[in-house]
């Protein structure tokens, strides 16, 4: 099986890191830059996976990403930083660096099998508008298969 | 009849279950079928769980493409992070032979194995690429004539085009087409394909703040551009758009402006009651919008 460093090095390698032109374009469709413009910066965060790692992934900066896909739509060199990002959080997350409101969030998905919480009023409230119960999690097999595909190492992680 | 199988995901039938009612009012309508399925698991959003590890997030999101391909369905989702996500995996599946052969490595230890043939679509994509404009047309009663509706086109939708591949990824129009239908005015507006930044905004206080700020500009683009409501692709948007409303109120910044999705709006064409389509349910009031409708 490959290693997530050869995924980084086979699906968008360092090399291909090294086709960035610093133009900009990232940073200028990315809607976390342009609110938060002090703050983050996906072109910077580029060159950072490719020259500072190893600071870049004890930080919570790389965690900003909104996922929206806009730079990777307009890289004119097809770097794809979306996809740079989630993978370059594979390490973080390797050494324990997972923010506190992610790790919480995927604690309750592999309790519960879903993103959401859930307490006893959603299905009472869903019954009043004629829609079927969900229950507090997926079904059993589905949670049970889902434990399995993540293996130790993943819950590992998440639980820290 | 079309058959499909309804994956719900995580928000709609949790925390926008008005939502939920619309679209099962509306599909029912239209005679398409939503199986229910009971084996779903989350569809594993990107942006957390192949944050901590690709290959085998990759493998949590697939197990719901296989389970398509044994009902032999389409999958039916609620929420554009859904469609995205599921998209994603299936184009990373089909165009990286390695990245296939590692997930169906792991996807083994619980006896399934992705094909190639799981379809996933949307809403929306059904409601545009199956059922068709000229399809919905003959389905009006009620043209809502009178009304300014602010298409708000989200992101998994049609970004990045290689995976959602639905529409133009610079110049989105389809969701335009769709509100034409219902005899709603489109308003065309800058921030009309602009990102809720639901997907970022909650990675802690920073980014819970940024998704104000950029709610703040969108609900302001959109009242400019006169309109009397919202309609998004997304129940993941409605709620960002919503609950930024309700920061906004405590800080003095009153918008009172109707967010709800294309369904709702498309119902209401269809003659349907605001109840039926849990309209009277939304955090931000719709009398307003629908007193303008009515009249």
């Amino acid at each position: 099986m490959v290693s997530h460093r050869e995924l980084l090095e086979g699906l968008l390698s360092e090399e291909k890191l090294g086709f960035c032109n610093n133009c900009g374009s990232c940073t200028a469709s990315c809607p976390m830059a342009r609110v938060i413009p002090e703050v983050y910066n996906p072109r910077s965060l580029l060159q950072r996976v490719n020259l500072d790692f190893d600071r870049l992934i004890e930080g919570e900066e790389l965690w900003l990403c909104a996922w929206c896909y806009r730079c990777t739509e307009r890289c004119p060199q097809g770097i794809q930083p979306t996809e740079v990002f989630l993978l370059t959080r594979n390490f973080a997350s390797e050494r324990g660096n997972i923010p506190d409101n992610p790790r919480t969030i995927m604690r309750r998905i592999v309790e519960t099998g879903r993103s959401n919480p859930y307490n006893e009023f959603i299905d009472e409230y869903r019954e009043e508008n004629g829609l079927p119960p969900i229950g507090p999690t997926i079904s059993q097999k589905a949670l049970e298969e889902q434990r399995r595909i993540m293996g130790e190492d993943f819950i590992r992680r998440i639980e820290g | 009849m079309r058959e499909y199988a309804l994956y719900t995901g995580c928000v709609a039938p949790t925390r926008e279950i008005g939502y939920e009612m619309s679209v099962r009012k509306v599909m029912e309508a239209l005679g398409v079928e939503l199986k229910q399925v009971d084996d779903f698991n989350c569809c594993m959003p990107a942006c957390l769980v192949h944050s901590v590890d690709y290959t085998r997030g990759l493998a949590l999101t697939s197990r719901n493409l296989c389970i398509a391909e044994e009902l032999g369905l389409p999958l039916f989702t609620l929420c554009s992070s859904c469609f995205g996500n599921l998209s994603r995996a299936k184009h990373l599946l089909d165009e990286y032979p390695d990245i296939r052969r590692d997930v169906n490595e792991i996807l083994g230890e619980v006896d399934k194995g992705y094909k190639g043939e799981a379809q996933v679509e949307h809403v929306v994509t059904v409601l545009h690429n199956e059922i068709t404009l000229d399809g919905l047309r003959g389905r009006i009663t009620e043209p809502l004539r009178g009304i300014n509706a602010a298409p708000f086109y989200g992101c998994h939708i049609f970004l990045p085009q290689k995976y959602a591949g639905f529409d133009d990824p610079e110049f989105p129009d389809k969701l335009d087409a769709l509100i034409g239908v219902t005899g709603a005015q489109n308003v065309d507006y800058h921030e009309k394909t602009s990102c809720c930044i639901g997907c970022g905004s909650f990675f802690g206080e920073v980014s819970e703040g940024a998704s104000v700020l950029l709610a703040e500009t969108i609900l302001d683009s959109a009242k400019e551009g006169g309109a009397d409501c919202i309609v998004t692709t997304c129940p993941f948007c409605i709620m960002q758009l919503e609950l930024g409303q309700l920061r906004l109120r405590e800080k003095g910044k009153e918008y009172d402006l109707p967010i709800i999705h294309y369904v709702d709006l498309l119902g209401l064409s269809m003659g349907m009651e605001p109840e039926e389509l849990g309209m009277d349910l939304r955090r931000i009031d719709t009398e307003l919008l629908l007193e303008k409708i009515g009249g």
